[in-house]
Formats: C-alpha cells, sequence, structure tokens
C-alpha cells in the first residue's frame, strides 16, 4: 500500500489531490514546469521537484521525467489529475511497470475507451445505443471522411480521435465547406495532442449532454453517483455544469434507466477507480453513448456536493485496494450543485485568454459556497496553460436556492489583473431560459448574447459615471501632485547648495 | 472645483467634483463616499447610501471601463476645459483610419492568411494566433487593405506586439 503520491498536474486539480491526500494523511509530491515555480500546488504539497521547461511537451507531458520524480522521491502512487497524461494509457503502463501505483483505471481500459472509435464499437457490443457516426473503423483519409460524410447525413461534426474539450473539433454544414475544416481539425487535434486523426458523428440537433458519474473498485463493485447537466458550453467547452440536471429532475425511473447503462457501460471495460459517461439526450429522451472520460472530471466536485461522497479521496482508497465507501442504494442525491468555470478569457472580446498577474483575489464565502482554484493574487497567469483559473461551486436545498447562491457569489468574487469570464456567468443566471432549466448545448452560441444580456439588466450607468469620473480626477491630481513636488525638490536643492557653499 | 463631461455608453453625464464627499451629475446633488480597496484597482463607493464595488481599469482604446454589479461600461471622461480647447482646436479632424493589429495576448502566431496588400472587409481573419491551448482567429475590425505584415507563420510574439496593419 503506497503511502507517498505524486501528483503528475498542476493548477486547482493538483491543489484538490493534495487536500484529498492530506485528509488521509498520505504524503504529496508535487511536479512542476519552469513557468510554475511559484503556484500553490507546489506551496502545499510535501515536496516539490522540477521537470522542465514551461510548454507542457517538455514538462507535464514528459512520462519519463514525470516517473524518474516518483523514483528520485519515493513516491509509490501517481495520480495524474485531469488532461495532460490522464487518458495517456501508455503513461499508466508505464507506471505499472515501475511497480507504481497509477491512481486511476487500467492501462486496458484507458486504451478501450481512449481511442473513440474502439469505444463505440466496445459499447455497441454491450447493446448500447450510440450517435451514427465513422464507428470503430480506425484512421481515415480525407477522402474516406469525405465519402462517409453524405451517409451519415448534415450537419455532422470532425472529432479529434484523440481528442477532448472541444479541440480539433468542427461542424460541418455541407460537403462543400468539409475538406478545410478537416485540414483545420486535423492541425488543431496535432498540436493539442499529438494525433491528427479524426473521426464523423451525426450532430444531435437539440441535444442535451447529461452525464453519469461512475466508480469502482478492484472487486469489480461499480456504482453510478448521479448525473451532470453540462450542456452550457461554447465551442463544445463547458462552461457551467449542474447536478442533478433540470431535464432529469425528479424522474428517478429514468435517472436510474441511464445509470444503469452507464455501469453497463463502465462494466464492458472492467473499469476501475473514477470514470464519467456522457451521453447525448435528446428531447424524447432518448440518449446515446457519446464517450468515456477516464479519469477525474474538471465538474466532478458538483457530484460531491449533491451525493457528500468525496470522490477524489474515493479513487485513493481504491487505489489502496479498498472497497468502495457506498453502495448504489446508497446514493442518494440531496440538493442542488452548480458549478461555474471562471476562464481567463474577456467576455466582452470574442473570448480572447488574458494573461497577467493577479493584483488582486477577493474570493466568494458563506454558506453553501466552494472555490477550487490554483491561484492567488501575486500569481501570474501565464499562456502555456489552460485558461481556467478556478472553479466556483455552490450548493442549495433546491435549485432555485444554488441559483441565487450563485448569483450571489459571482457578486463577490473579484480577480484583478487578468479578464474572466464572470461577466458571462452573471448573465446567463439571470437568464428565462437558464432559469426554467430550458437550454440545450447550441444556448450560448445561438441564442445568447452578453450584449442582449445586459440590456434588459437593470443597469448603473450615472454611478458607473460617478466611479469612472472620480478615478480620472485622482489620477489628475495625481500628476499635477508630481509636478508640483518636482519644483519643490529643484529648490530644495538649490537650497542645499547654498546652504553648502555658505558653510564651505 | 473640477467639472467633467463623461460618455457611457453614448450619452453624456456632466459629473461636477464639489469636494471630496460631494458631486453632481447634471446638476442633481449626490453624497458620496469614495475609497480604493487595498491600493487595488478596485473601489467601494458608496451614493446616497447606496454602496457599489467598482473595478475601474485603463480601456484597450482608452477611455476607463467599469465593472460593476455584472455589466461592463466604457466611459471616456474628458476635462471640460479641455473639451472646450480641443473643439476651438478642431480636433478629431487627424483621423487615420488605419487598424493596428496587436497581439492581445502572448502566443504563437498559427497562420498569417493575408498578404500585404489584399482587400479585406470587416470580419476577415488576419492571423491565427495560438494562446493557452485554443486557437483565436483575429478579425478585421474594418474593410481596406492589408500593410506592414510584421510577424509569420511560427513566430512567437509578445502582448501588445504590432502583428499587421489594415488601411
Amino acid at each position: 500500500m503506497f503511502g507517498k503520491v505524486l501528483i503528475a498536474n498542476r493548477g486547482e486539480i493538483a491543489v484538490r489531490i493534495i487536500r484529498a491526500c492530506r485528509e488521509l494523511g498520505i504524503r504529496t509530491v508535487a511536479v512542476f514546469s519552469e513557468a510554475d515555480r511559484s503556484a500553490l500546488h507546489i506551496r502545499l504539497a510535501d515536496e516539490a521537484y522540477p521537470i522542465g521547461p514551461a510548454p507542457s511537451r517538455e514538462s507535464y507531458l514528459r512520462m519519463d521525467k514525470i516517473i524518474d520524480a516518483a523514483k528520485k522521491s519515493k513516491a509509490n502512487a501517481i495520480h495524474p489529475g485531469y488532461g495532460f497524461l490522464a487518458e495517456r494509457s501508455d503513461f499508466a503502463q508505464a507506471c505499472e511497470d515501475e511497480g507504481i501505483t497509477f491512481i486511476g483505471p487500467r492501462a486496458s481500459a484507458i486504451a478501450a475507451m481512449g481511442d473513440k472509435a474502439i469505444a463505440r464499437a466496445t459499447v455497441i457490443a454491450a447493446g448500447i445505443p450510440v450517435v451514427p457516426g465513422t464507428e470503430g473503423v480506425g484512421n481515415l483519409t480525407d477522402e474516406e471522411l469525405l465519402k462517409a460524410a453524405p451517409k451519415i447525413g448534415f450537419p455532422l461534426l470532425i472529432k479529434a480521435t484523440a481528442g477532448g474539450g472541444g479541440k480539433g473539433m468542427r461542424e460541418v454544414r455541407s460537403l462543400a465547406e468539409m475538406p478545410s475544416l478537416i485540414s483545420s481539425a486535423r492541425s488543431e487535434a496535432q498540436s493539442a495532442f499529438g494525433d491528427g486523426n479524426v473521426y464523423l458523428e451525426k450532430l444531435v440537433e437539440g441535444a442535451r449532454h447529461i452525464e453519469f458519474q461512475i466508480m469502482a473498485d478492484m472487486d469489480g463493485n461499480t456504482v453510478h453517483l448521479g448525473e451532470r447537466e453540462c450542456s452550457l458550453q461554447r465551442r463544445h467547452q463547458k462552461l457551467l455544469e449542474e447536478s442533478p440536471s433540470p431535464f432529469i429532475d425528479d424522474d428517478e425511473e429514468f435517472r436510474q434507466r441511464m445509470g444503469a447503462v452507464a455501469v453497463k457501460a463502465a462494466k464492458a471495460v472492467n473499469y476501475l477507480s473514477a470514470g464519467t459517461i456522457e451521453f447525448l439526450v435528446d428531447k424524447h429522451k432518448n440518449f446515446y453513448f457519446l464517450e468515456m472520460n477516464t479519469r477525474l472530471q474538471v465538474e466532478h466536485p458538483i457530484t460531491e456536493e449533491v451525493t457528500g461522497v468525496d470522490i477524489v479521496s474515493e479513487q485513493l482508497r481504491i487505489a489502496r485496494g479498498r472497497q468502495l465507501s457506498v453502495k448504489q442504494e446508497q446514493v442518494k442525491m440531496q440538493g442542488w450543485a452548480i458549478e461555474c468555470r471562471v476562464n481567463a478569457e474577456d467576455p466582452y472580446n470574442n473570448f480572447l485568454p488574458s494573461t497577467g498577474l493577479i493584483s488582486h483575489l477577493s474570493s466568494p464565502k458563506g454558506p453553501g459556497v466552494r472555490v477550487d482554484t490554483g491561484v492567488y493574487a501575486g500569481f501570474q497567469i501565464s499562456p502555456y496553460y489552460d485558461s481556467m483559473i478556478s472553479k466556483l461551486i455552490v450548493r442549495g436545498d433546491s435549485r432555485a436556492q444554488a441559483i441565487l447562491r450563485m448569483r450571489r457569489a459571482l457578486e463577490e468574487y473579484r480577480i484583478v489583473g487578468v479578464k474572466t469570464n464572470i461577466p458571462f456567468h452573471q448573465s446567463i443566471v439571470e437568464q428565462a431560459r437558464f432559469l426554467a432549466g430550458n437550454y440545450d448545448t447550441r444556448f450560448v452560441e445561438e441564442r445568447f448574447s452578453l450584449e442582449a444580456a445586459e440590456e434588459g439588466k437593470q443597469t448603473y450607468p450615472e454611478i458607473a459615471a460617478i466611479a469612472a469620473t472620480l478615478v480620472a480626477h485622482q489620477q489628475a491630481e495625481r500628476s499635477a501632485h508630481i509636478i508640483a513636488r518636482g519644483k519643490r525638490d529643484t529648490s530644495n536643492w538649490k537650497w542645499v547648495s547654498r546652504w553648502e557653499r555658505m558653510h564651505r | 472645483m473640477a467639472k467633467y463631461i463623461t460618455s457611457i455608453a453614448g450619452k453624456d453625464y456632466i459629473v461636477e467634483i464639489i469636494d471630496a464627499r460631494h458631486v453632481n451629475v447634471n446638476g442633481q446633488a449626490y453624497e458620496v463616499d469614495f475609497q480604493s480597496i487595498s491600493g487595488q484597482p478596485v473601489f467601494s463607493l458608496l451614493v446616497d447610501g447606496g454602496s457599489y464595488q467598482a473595478h475601474v481599469y485603463p480601456g484597450d482604446e482608452g477611455g476607463l471601463q467599469v465593472l460593476m454589479r455584472g455589466s461592463l461600461y466604457e466611459a471616456n471622461v474628458v476635462d471640460e476645459r479641455e473639451k472646450r480647447l480641443s473643439a476651438a482646436g478642431g480636433a478629431g479632424a487627424v483621423h487615420s483610419g488605419e487598424f493596428v493589429l496587436r497581439a492581445p495576448m502572448p502566443g504563437l502566431v498559427v497562420k498569417v492568411p493575408v498578404n500585404e496588400g489584399d482587400p479585406v472587409k470587416k470580419g476577415t481573419v488576419l492571423a491565427i494566433l495560438e494562446s493557452m491551448k485554443m486557437q483565436n482567429e483575429l478579425k478585421s475590425p474594418q474593410d481596406g487593405k492589408v500593410t506592414r505584415i510584421q510577424v509569420k507563420q511560427g513566430d512567437s510574439v509578445e502582448q501588445r506586439q504590432i502583428m499587421l496593419s489594415v488601411e
């Protein structure tokens, strides 16, 4: 059994994992790139080792350096977090070969679910419905993709075989625009994952993205911890998630039916540890398997908040050979949780990433509020990594209470130095469609505009005018003072020199 | 006393600062209490008892941006005397119509799909910049012609670095 865990990640998730280890009395080892020397995860860990230059392919993606750091620190387990090496079966295998416990699924399960074509073939064999597409046929050439497209029908999606997070993904409306979209998808996939292979998938319109959290132990006990609604996305990047899903809400029969399918999909690959089965759900409650994420998910905290299960600590227990601490019938979703992903992006300027020094940070606090973050005032946001800087999670007894709490918490949140998408979230949680729980994956792009949302909102232009004028006035006065002091300084020097001459 | 003309969303507000505690907006008197929070550009502003927290910072095209209660206000503050002077001097006549594309963040130039001399329309992609693992399309805000391309594919650029111009 391991007593020291190396965390092969950075940012908020490294901090999250260190916290779980601390609570269980497990020692922690952080690794960091040259850009991350002052990151929070290093300060919180028991030990920390540098693993190379800032770009991730020279540091956080270097298996050899990470395994070296594990050996050097005598860490006998590695938690990969999400992103980076989390879904690389060769990394899980390399850990096993070195006698290091990989805190996550078996390499075989990562491989089976990681290549999405193989994943689809696997779940189809288990009798699970999937979205039509170029399933299980491996890597297709551009010509083959163009030939397959009309059979699937438009609109469709080009997706990266090795991908996730919307990278390397393109939406295609007609055959004519397809060749250029294939090449841009391939180049984005190549730079993001080192693999330019793509596949096609029918676009389910009006679809909701609902996923189920899975936990499985070494004895094969597999449970689901209910669902998360992740339909609020922009360019296929999740922005706000909630649990339960307002679409499933109190339809317990539907929840258990989907949950049972999710458990079946996980068992089909002999799954171990935490994982997520993503489904597309249409308005008639038909659901299709989309993919399995064989890792801890960014949005895992909302499930923790409504089920009371600490997913990371459960992962550590399972990796130590213990049984799941809950049985399926003991899993109860109580209350409602919402998560907003706070990204260093300018919502008023096409969501362009924003970098810089966080000069001031004031986090929301109070009842039902949780902030998972890896940044602090004085931290430099570099352009090398993901733009997500924090997750704001709230819990309420009801959805209404959770929404009111989220509004309150967003207003309390102050981050100065980089631009963030907090104003975007503030507008979303005021939207009638959001309040009604009536939104799909296209809501942000097609039916939401920040300008229009702000039009209906109560505004305070006079107060803003006072604030801006007072700031401008202060600046004008300050520069006037500097000039004035300059004059006096000159005369002081004159005075001093006269005094010196007198006393010579 | 100082008098300013502050415009927000096309509307002018005449703001007179009487003293540290009193301002007039368009002739109406307000009692204010204004202070910075720990030396940051975040301000606590009390206006006739109403409490507001505002983040005030310089905008990209001059002026000040005020982020308050979930809304962004772009404010342009002009000293009244300055305004009279510039009106007298006929300022504003010098407008070249040139747009200079500066890198909005540090990153890697993935592609420059235009050449010098190319005519472009508003919305044409001028460059693709990769930062924070995302590819961002930088578009032209106006119709015109591409001039002075100063970066090429594969270049690393610093924030605010000039990439090209559109005339």
